[in-house]
């Protein structure tokens, strides 16, 4: 029986897919009108403007564009782009993996410091603890991203030299681009954590536990963690585009050769397919975790895998 | 026919008031995860009563018998897949206004049957408005009436629900229904969440309000004792279906059927003497039924041909009923004491 | 009663019930967030009177001067110039007005949207539910800061309303999602099913009833929300996709400034302190107005209080017995005062012997038993007396030695016992823990599971202990529990209301078989119950508490039929009885007492039959009537009246 639900949910992943890049294809066209005026410099004569169009693919109606890119990314061609004439596909498929290091790498790390200063802030509420950690967190969550990271940049590249400010190169360009995303999502994740942690700690199962003896950190560890870790999970799952936003924000910061920076660059000279399969590969990219984030929580919580009767 | 010693309150017609016929209800549940394929949970099994006017009629069972959902159908919150609710003979649509003046519910739970957001005053307004009851420049002295007769003092009119103890919310709750001037009132487990010392005295409220009123109830519970205090008659159900109706005492001393007879030997009793053993193991999943007879598992009576032969209700002594092949047997053993039931032991 | 509610907790704190708003003032968390947003939102409303210069006014003289407090500062320009001469201040000012106005304008489309479709959604179901949440699924999937980026960077001619649309409709999945929960948490209640009954319309329901509950999340998601928009309005303008210049942004602001960040590196630090400044008094002011709406905070920890002991102990007479309670009181200290849950109670447990505590909502009853195992829920604490097991003091052991009695010495039982399990975790592993907890070896664990669950009367073990608690049943993971409890054999094992949440059949058996185990293993049983039959049947002694100090106690059979407190004999005759005919039920008239008022005299003077002046001043003391029986009434000390005539 689980083919089929697996196979439902795919047509659902994929239904979710199309609609993304349908809407990002006919909003971006209504909003910006015709793609042919706007590759060009104003001013410019109509014949070269129709000729644009046909090298583009303009020239046909815009249902016809939409199922002529849909068939083409079915197979795997996502277009030309517009400046040269790259093919889309391999460019978004060489800056996704870029895109992918920094963001696994910090929900990583987020995840861990989140569990870590969760549990401790939740032991003693109202403690010193919890408040100190709180209070980072309210702090780290008022910051924003971009801005952390000039400031890292000036502290750190400009002034100590201590990790290089621009480009992906050694392990060292990695630190202060991750720190920013690190600062930016882990606020949230710890507050989630421990707010678990303390709902969990006055469960009534707790009490129970504690009652047959079972040491402090057992109960808190094993028993604790498998149950907070759960929302931290969802929660991580929702927080997906406020992520990508940051990495766009620190690929645009850092020059790191990723998504982000290609569709920013892609902005100036209007390049839509460019544009269009970032969109897409993100979508998929995206649909493809949460997914996984649903198969982990179902595997961990046994509840929701089980008959409702 | 109630029995002559506890005259029910009201007029003396002898119209049924409330006439359930053949009601079933079925639920469609999810058998496996994630899959489509759909079982039905068959709450209540085509089940049949009637109440006269100004009488009680105990309902009682333990979880999973269906006796909650039985109210609620005849309040008409949830519909039957199958049967009728009769109102004095007619069949109202489901929200008829004049089925919300005759029929009303009282809930279990104090604590969420009041809307938190609204003062006492309002909460009684309500029915009056929605039906037009009384003239909007006479809402508040009928309020002040409604809590007046529900034992509540004037200022609580001014109060929220969570400024009131579980006693005081279900005299808000019986005030609210009685607003409508009812001619029946259900009352699921009204008592059930209440402290001992505060039941007492709802439930002679109830009692007094039916005297006066003539109102008759429907009171479900899973406490022998209070449906025994308060009903007229009693029906037990298992598993959906009624296995026995008769009068108070007579399904309370002489049972008919052996679940009647396990529960009653079940409860604990303050004057000590435990007599026939229980029900043996534990109440089946009611989404997967035992064949024939849904207590033979864990009858002490049973024989082969419970397991194949599902009994009828059948009126085995004047005025009580009982759904047993042994039917006889079961009330046999009652007159003698003494004599050990030599089937079964415990679970 | 609470516990019947299932809201499992001992005591029903104000901290449950909503506040009221003045208390928002009460932290000074959110005063300061308060304060901060305030002054900001004014700065921003007055921004064109509080700028000191135009912040589109270019001075190609005075570029790049410092703020003040630079030796080389131009007093005329307090924070400085950027990299055309515009002052810094100004442009801070009139950036605070530009962000403010396009995040709160974005936070009212997203936040209206998406109470609308949460409404819906929650109150109508069906089909409107599944196409706005498989909207929401879409909208997940949706890596919405490209299109925004995308849509701001290639549309012509921006403006701010463009941004407002691209930052604010992505938001209503927020709202929608948590408005639709709780609908569809209120809509569940009784109070909805009520006003059905009554007559009222599906409109009528929903906004009357439904709604008035529900709006209130919305503010604190709202705040929140505000605060993030900011930042996200900021980092479009930063990436040159916010309002084109030479409007005045922070995020703007900061992008020009960095070009010259080398040279003046407050350029592109002032602005983001600015934006971190008010976001997190946005977000202060936030937390402050959740904590009002739902004050009920995390009550956790672990701590243990342990009071001085004021007095020796006796000294034994006779063998002591395996657990005396001496002037035990509890506390539960909270915002509002102190409730006394329990007051100065005393009573014996005997090894092996079963004795029955009974007593109603606010009697003390579990307070008591979770004080005998230390495990009293925070914030509650013994304020005096002292627990003797087996001579040992529990009140004022250390956390380990405590650690190892439990389990051990003493065991507990709870009310509802799927709750008493962790569901993510089979009942096996609990079972195998809670056996190496004890000091089970290892080796022996597997075959003692199997074995005791066999003697608790569970069929097919070895396929149990690999179930979840949420697939069996009450009753079998009661049995579960009984069995962890008694697997160490403790010398007392307290069950609190241990058959309340199941059937009465399955209450019966397991009662019993408790009681057989008890008693052959020479365990003394503690039994808590609302239910005076049941402690008739069950128990060899009774206690009986009101409002958390001790009525009556003595043996079973004569507490029961020559009851000596006036309470006792109340709930005797409140009590329906199926096995009797009753003509009348004595009710007991008024309420139980608000435990937070201060005692004075007896605690049931206001609801007793037979009260006297001196039982509405004096607090009486347990005096022994007959032997082994005691009772705490001035019909005793006063006039040794014989109480059972009258």
């Amino acid at each position: 029986m689980r083919g089929r639900v697996l196979l439902i949910r795919v047509v659902q992943m994929v239904f979710v897919v199309v609609a993304v890049v349908t809407i990002a294809f006919f909003v971006l066209r209504i909003a910006t009108g015709d793609p042919a005026r706007l590759v060009n410099p104003p001013g410019t004569p109509e014949e070269i403007i129709a000729e644009t169009r046909a090298r583009i693919g303009t020239d046909v109606s815009i249902w016809q564009q939409y199922v002529n890119y849909l068939s083409g990314a079915v197979t795997g061609d996502l277009g030309t782009s517009f400046r040269g004439s790259q093919p889309v596909a391999a460019a978004v498929l060489a800056a996704l993996p870029n895109t992918l290091i920094l963001a696994g790498l910090t929900v990583f790390i987020s995840a861990v410091l989140a569990i870590g200063f969760g549990a401790l802030a939740a032991w003693r509420p109202e403690g010193f603890v919890d408040r100190l950690v709180l209070g980072f967190a309210s702090v780290a969550q008022a910051t924003p991203a971009f801005w952390l990271a000039v400031v890292l940049v000036l502290v750190f590249s400009v002034n100590l030299r201590w990790f290089p400010a621009i480009d992906m190169t050694t392990w060292k360009s990695f630190v202060l681009p991750i720190t920013t995303l690190v600062v930016s999502l882990s606020p949230i994740l710890v507050r989630t954590a421990r707010q678990s942690f303390a709902e969990t700690l006055s469960e009534d199962y707790m009490k129970a536990a504690r009652a047959r003896g079972l040491p402090t950190w057992r109960v808190l560890g094993v028993h604790g963690v498998k149950s907070a870790a759960l929302p931290l999970i969802t929660l991580i799952g929702l927080q997906l585009g406020f992520l990508l936003a940051g990495a766009v924000v620190v690929e645009a910061i850092f020059n790191w050769p990723g998504i982000g920076k290609l569709i920013l660059d892609s902005l100036a000279s209007r390049d839509f397919p460019m544009i269009q399969g970032g969109i897409l590969v993100a979508a998929m990219v995206f649909v493809l975790l949460n997914f996984i984030v649903d198969m982990l929580y179902a595997m961990l919580d046994p509840r929701v895998g089980a008959a409702q009767a | 026919m109630p029995p002559v010693d506890r005259e029910p309150g009201g007029c003396d017609e002898l119209v049924t008031l409330l006439e359930v016929r053949d009601v079933t209800k079925g639920f469609e549940v999810r058998t496996r995860a994630f899959t489509r394929s759909k079982g039905t949970l068959t709450a209540v099994k085509s089940v049949s009563l009637q109440i006269e006017k100004g009488e009680t009629l105990g309902l009682v069972g333990e979880s999973g018998c269906g006796k909650s959902t039985l109210g609620r159908m005849v309040v008409r919150l949830l519909e039957p897949s199958s049967g009728e609710v009769r109102l004095s003979g007619v069949l109202h649509g489901s929200d008829d206004p004049a089925l919300r003046r005759s029929v009303q519910i009282i809930f279990q739970d104090p604590y969420t049957s009041l809307p938190p957001k609204m003062r006492v005053r309002r909460i009684l307004a309500e029915p009056l408005l929605i039906h037009k009851i009384v003239p909007e420049d006479q809402v508040e002295s009928r309020v002040r009436k409604l809590l007046d007769d529900v034992g509540l003092k004037a200022e609580h009119a001014d109060s929220f629900a969570s400024e009131l103890s579980g006693g005081q919310r279900q005299r808000v709750s019986i005030a609210r229904a009685l607003a409508v001037e009812p001619e029946l009132i259900v009352a699921d487990e009204a008592v059930s969440a209440l402290d001992v010392s505060v039941q007492a005295q709802i439930l002679n409220l109830m009692r007094d309000l039916q005297e006066t009123r003539g109102i008759a109830y429907l009171f479900i519970s899973h406490d022998l004792g209070v449906v025994r205090y308060m009903s007229h008659r009693i029906a037990v159900m298992y598993l959906g279906e009624i296995v026995e109706l008769g009068t108070a005492d007579d399904v309370a001393e002489r049972p008919l059927h052996p679940y009647t007879k396990a529960l009653l030997s079940a409860v604990p009793t303050i004057h000590g003497n435990v007599s026939a053993p229980g029900a043996r193991s534990e109440p089946p999943n009611p989404a997967n039924p035992p064949s024939g007879c849904s207590f033979h598992p864990r009858c002490s009576w049973a024989q082969d041909v419970c397991s194949l032969d599902s009994p009828h209700l059948i009126e085995w002594k004047p005025g009580h009923h009982a759904a047993c092949h042994f039917a006889l047997e079961v009330f046999e053993s009652s007159e003698n004491r003494d004599v050990e039931s030599p089937l079964g032991g415990r679970g | 009663m609470t516990d019947l509610i299932g809201s499992g907790s001992q005591l029903e704190l104000d901290s449950d019930r909503p506040g009221r708003p003045g208390s928002v003032f009460k932290s000074p968390m959110a005063l300061a967030g308060l304060l901060g947003t305030t002054v900001i939102l004014l700065a921003a409303v007055l921004a064109p009177a509080l700028a000191p210069h135009d912040p589109t006014g270019q001075n190609l003289t005075d570029i790049l001067a410092p703020p003040f407090w630079d030796q080389a500062a131009s007093p005329e320009f307090p924070l400085g110039t950027d990299g055309l001469g515009r002052d810094v201040l100004s442009r801070i000012l009139y950036g605070a007005r530009n962000s403010l106005v396009i995040s709160f304008f974005a936070m009212l489309l997203g936040s209206s949207l998406g109470l609308i479709t949460g409404l819906l959604a929650g109150f109508f179901g069906g089909r409107i539910d599944s196409i706005i949440m498989r909207l929401g699924d879409v909208q997940l999937a949706f890596p919405f800061i490209l299109l925004a980026i995308a849509v701001l960077g290639v549309v012509p001619d921006r403006r701010a309303w463009h941004v407002i649309v691209v930052l604010g409709i992505p938001g209503w999945i927020i709202y929608a999602r948590v408005v639709r929960s709780r609908v569809l948490a209120e809509k569940e209640k009784n109070y909805v099913a009520a006003a059905r009954a009554i007559g009222a319309s599906r409109w009528r329901r929903l906004f009357t009833y439904v709604f008035p509950s529900v709006w209130q999340v919305v503010p604190v998601i709202a705040l929140l929300d505000f605060g993030f928009l900011i930042i996200m309005e900021s980092t479009l303008s930063f990436l040159g996709l916010g309002l084109p210049p030479p409007a005045a942004t922070w995020g703007g602001i900061l992008a020009e400034g960095r070009r010259n960040m080398v040279v003046s590196p407050w350029l592109p630090v002032l602005p983001g302190i600015a934006i971190v400044l008010t976001v997190l008094s946005i977000n202060l002011l936030g937390d402050g107005v959740a904590k009002v709406i739902d004050p009920s905070g995390a009550k956790g920890g672990f701590r243990r209080f342990r009071p001085r002991l004021l007095q020796g102990s006796e000294e034994a007479a006779e063998p002591a017995p395996l657990l005396r309670v001496r002037n035990l009181s509890v506390e539960f200290p909270d915002q509002n005062g102190t409730i006394s849950a329990v007051h100065d109670v005393e009573f014996d447990i005997e090894r092996g012997e079963i004795l029955g505590v009974v007593g109603e909502s606010g009697s003390g009853k579990s307070v008591t038993a979770s004080a005998i195992i230390q495990l009293i829920d925070p914030p509650g604490r013994v304020t005096s007396g002292e627990i003797l097991l087996e001579g040992e003091d529990v009140v004022r052991v250390s956390d380990r030695r405590m650690r190892q009695l439990r389990g051990r010495s003493v065991a507990m039982i709870f009310q509802n016992p799927t709750a008493s399990l962790n569901p993510v975790l089979t009942v096996g592993y609990q079972m195998r823990e809670a056996l190496r907890a004890i000091g089970i070896p290892q080796e022996d664990v597997d075959e003692t599971v199997v074995r005791v669950l066999t003697t608790v009367g569970i069929p097919e073990p070895t396929r149990v202990v690999r179930q979840y608690p949420f697939e069996l049943s009450g009753g079998m993971n009661q049995r579960v529990m009984i069995a962890m409890a008694l697997a160490a054999q403790p010398q007392l094992l307290i069950a609190d209301e241990p058959t309340t949440a199941l059937d009465t059949t399955t209450q019966e058996q397991i009662l019993t078989e408790l009681v057989d185990l008890a008693r052959s293993s020479d365990i003394s049983l503690l039994l808590i119950t609302h239910d005076i039959a049941l402690v008739s049947q069950y128990a060899d002694r009774i206690l009986v508490l009101y409002a958390g100090e001790v009525c009556e106690i003595g043996p079973s059979a004569q507490v029961i039929s020559q009851p000596a407190h006036p309470y006792t004999r109340a709930l005797l005759e409140s009590v329906p009885r199926v096995e009797v005919r009753i003509d009348r039920l004595e009710a007991i008239p008024g309420e139980l007492p608000d435990p937070r008022e201060s005692r004075i005299g007896c605690p049931f003077a206001a609801r007793c039959p037979h009260v006297m002046d001196v039982c509405r001043v004096t607090d009486p003391f347990p005096v022994e009537i007959a032997s082994g029986q005691w009772a705490a009434c001035h019909l005793w000390t006063e006039n040794r009246a014989d109480v059972m005539s009258s």
